[in-house]
């Protein structure tokens, strides 16, 4: 029979079950990509290896290592891992803008202290990108925070990322902005529109 | 008129790709106006697997942030030798700016368009790069 | 469509609604549905929204995005065959043989094994049918030595396993001349695999989030992973796939269930299609892409 059954385990390569905390550490600024590879994959435990981590993160030239660092951040998990990932919102390279919201929408309790600053951030693509990290709250805190952009938002795209994401998930206390916003855009193409089905869809939940 | 009416008088279709529900709503609602056989996808995936289930002339790509998958899609299916793989592209991005416009040019994109999109540009467009008027 | 027990109050779900639903199914689990699986999707949900008391869709969906009493959990049930049987998702066995071992045996001496992974393999059935499938569909079964492991969190479903005995119902798909070829009777209504074959597959532990535990399996070329990532929240999802990847050869293969995505859960992989299946590939060699 060609099948064969091999029952030692493998021995070769993998995590190496005896690197102390330190030794961990070490392996992380590795220029063997194998070894960052696997120490990043065992730590992710300590909040206090957060700025290790974020250092490794900024320079690690090998995909598949910045999605194990992303990942080590994303299990600790509290704002000093969420504030590391920030600053990737706005990196010029599309995959790490993708990883770092995918990262950050897995962490939307960390991440609440930055989104009013977010929102209002100089770049319109940061606010849209804090708009998709706003569905990840609950309905009323996200609905307060897109009634706010709403409200002062002048980039027509913005508040059509803001109108899209409460036609998902908004309250009834998001009609009146909603309304408002539909008046100061009447002359833009799509806004009305949006404006128009999210207000259905709010109203249609909410029995109206 | 049914699917299969449709065919019969060969409408074209027309497939919009963009992760906003809304903007899909809008363009599917101003396109299907003029007579336009519409169909919708979420991501550059299930659009990808769309493309390569049914015939469309052309495809309505959203590539702007964050979900550049857009240009993925494009450039898996300008590699892809599917039938599909020629299909005129209408690109719709945020920025003008240059490099939209060699990215685009790069995945064979026929012509784009920045957001938010007019229902006069819309059409005009799409009926040119389906060679349809009313 | 009125449901009995919900009165004259008809559930009225629009294919708007639908895609609603889908669109949060992917974003949360990674499943994509194709246009040909919207009306399964259709009574899937009418399910769950009388299961959940909900008059209307708009109250299942806010429901849903609550996950209130784990309905997410319950949804993607429903949409989860989670009965196991011999040949079980042919068309992926299908691809195997057509596509995925081509691309193997490429460069694969005789003497370096090509070796498969079935995780979780529950009661055996799948790592099973890969080993009958090759050797019913594999022209070139005889010139390799070909490595099945089956891996499961469940000991019990392991012991099982290794015993290798079935009813009738987990043999339905399987042809006639396959079951008496690898099968004996041992009563009425049971069967156990031949020995030959059930001393040919290894089976072991594993927690597919846990790094240690998973580095002892490597060098795979092909890793069956299907319907159970879709399970795991978004952060164990990042680690089972971080070690999938680790446990595969370059240009190893792995397989998810059907309407399973890779590219939501990690984009460490790249999307295979080949006629029979979408299948996902660790890279060749790792480039940095700096």
């Amino acid at each position: 029979m060609p099948l064969v059954k091999k029952s030692a385990p493998q021995a070769s390569g993998g995590i190496t079950v005896d690197d102390d905390h330190a030794g961990l550490l070490q392996k992380l600024s590795s220029p063997e990509p194998d070894a960052r590879w696997n120490a990043v994959r065992v730590l992710g435990n300590d909040p206090k290896d957060v700025p290790a981590l974020a250092a490794a993160l900024a320079i690690e030239p090998m995909p598949h290592v910045r999605e194990a660092i992303m990942t080590a951040l994303i299990r600790i998990g509290d704002e000093t891992s969420a504030e590391a990932l920030l600053p990737y919102l706005r990196s010029p390279d599309a995959a790490r803008r993708g990883a770092a919201i995918e990262a950050l929408q897995s962490l939307p309790s960390a991440t609440a202290p930055f989104m009013l600053a977010l929102l209002r951030d100089n770049d319109t693509d940061v606010r849209i990108l804090a708009i998709e990290l706003v569905r990840g709250m609950p309905p009323a805190d996200a609905t307060r925070l897109l009634c706010n952009v709403l409200e002062q938002e002048g980039h027509p795209n913005v508040c059509a990322s803001a109108v899209d994401a409460l036609a998902e998930l908004g309250t009834p206390e998001a009609l009146p902005a909603l309304q408002t916003c539909a008046q100061r855009f009447a002359e833009t193409p799509f806004l009305p529109f949006a404006i128009s089905v999210a207000i259905a869809r709010i109203s249609d939940a909410n029995g109206g | 008129m049914t699917r299969i009416e449709q065919a019969a008088a060969s409408l074209p279709r027309v497939l919009v790709v963009d992760d906003s529900s809304l903007v899909r709503l809008y363009y599917r609602d101003v396109l299907e106006k003029r007579g336009f056989d519409v169909d919708q996808a979420m991501n550059g995936l299930e659009a990808m697997e769309r493309v390569l289930a049914q015939p469309f002339d052309l495809l309505i790509v959203d590539v702007n942030m964050p979900k550049m998958d857009g240009f993925s899609f494009l450039r898996e299916l300008r590699r892809s030798k599917s039938e599909a793989a020629a299909l005129p592209a209408l690109i719709i991005t945020t920025e003008a700016g240059r490099e939209d416009a060699e990215e685009a040019r790069a995945v064979g994109a026929n012509f784009y368009l920045v957001k938010p999109v007019s229902e006069a540009d819309l059409r005009d467009h799409v009926a040119v790069l389906t060679g349809y008027r009313r | 469509m009125a449901r009995s027990g919900q009165g004259d109050h008809a559930s009225h779900v629009t294919p708007e609604d639908v895609r609603r639903l889908c669109e949060f199914l992917y974003r949360r689990t990674g499943m994509l549905f194709s246009d040909d699986k919207r009306y399964y999707i259709d009574r899937r949900l009418n399910e769950r929204m009388a299961a959940s008391g909900s008059p209307s869709f708009q109250s299942y969906f806010a429901l849903l995005r609550s996950d209130f009493d784990r309905e997410i959990e319950h949804l993607v049930n429903a949409f989860t065959v989670n009965e196991t049987y011999f040949f079980r998702e042919e068309h992926q066995l299908r691809c195997m043989t057509s596509d995925l071992l081509r691309s193997v045996i490429r460069d694969r001496r005789p003497d370096e094994p090509i070796r498969i992974w079935s995780v979780p393999c529950s009661t055996g059935e799948e790592p099973y049918s890969i080993g009958i499938w090759l050797m019913e569909n594999f022209p070139e079964v005889d010139n390799y030595q070909i490595e099945i492991v089956g891996s499961d969190i469940d000991t019990r479903a392991l012991a099982s396993a290794a015993e290798g005995i079935y009813g009738a119902r987990a043999l339905m798909k399987l042809p006639r001349e396959l079951v008496a070829r690898y099968f004996e009777g041992v009563t009425a209504d049971t069967y156990r695999i031949d020995p030959g074959l059930r001393d040919s597959i290894h089976f072991t532990k594993v927690n597919l989030v846990d790094p240690r535990e998973m580095a002892r399996h490597r060098n795979f070329d092909i890793v069956f992973c299907r319907n159970v990532l879709i399970y795991f929240d978004d952060a164990s999802r990042r680690i089972a796939a971080e070690n999938l990847f680790d446990c595969l050869r370059p240009g190893g293969f792995i397989c998810l269930g059907h309407s399973e995505t890779m590219s939501r859960i990690s984009s460490l992989f790249r999307v295979c299609r080949y006629p029979d299946a979408i299948v996902y590939q660790r890279p060749e060699i790792e480039r940095d892409q700096d």
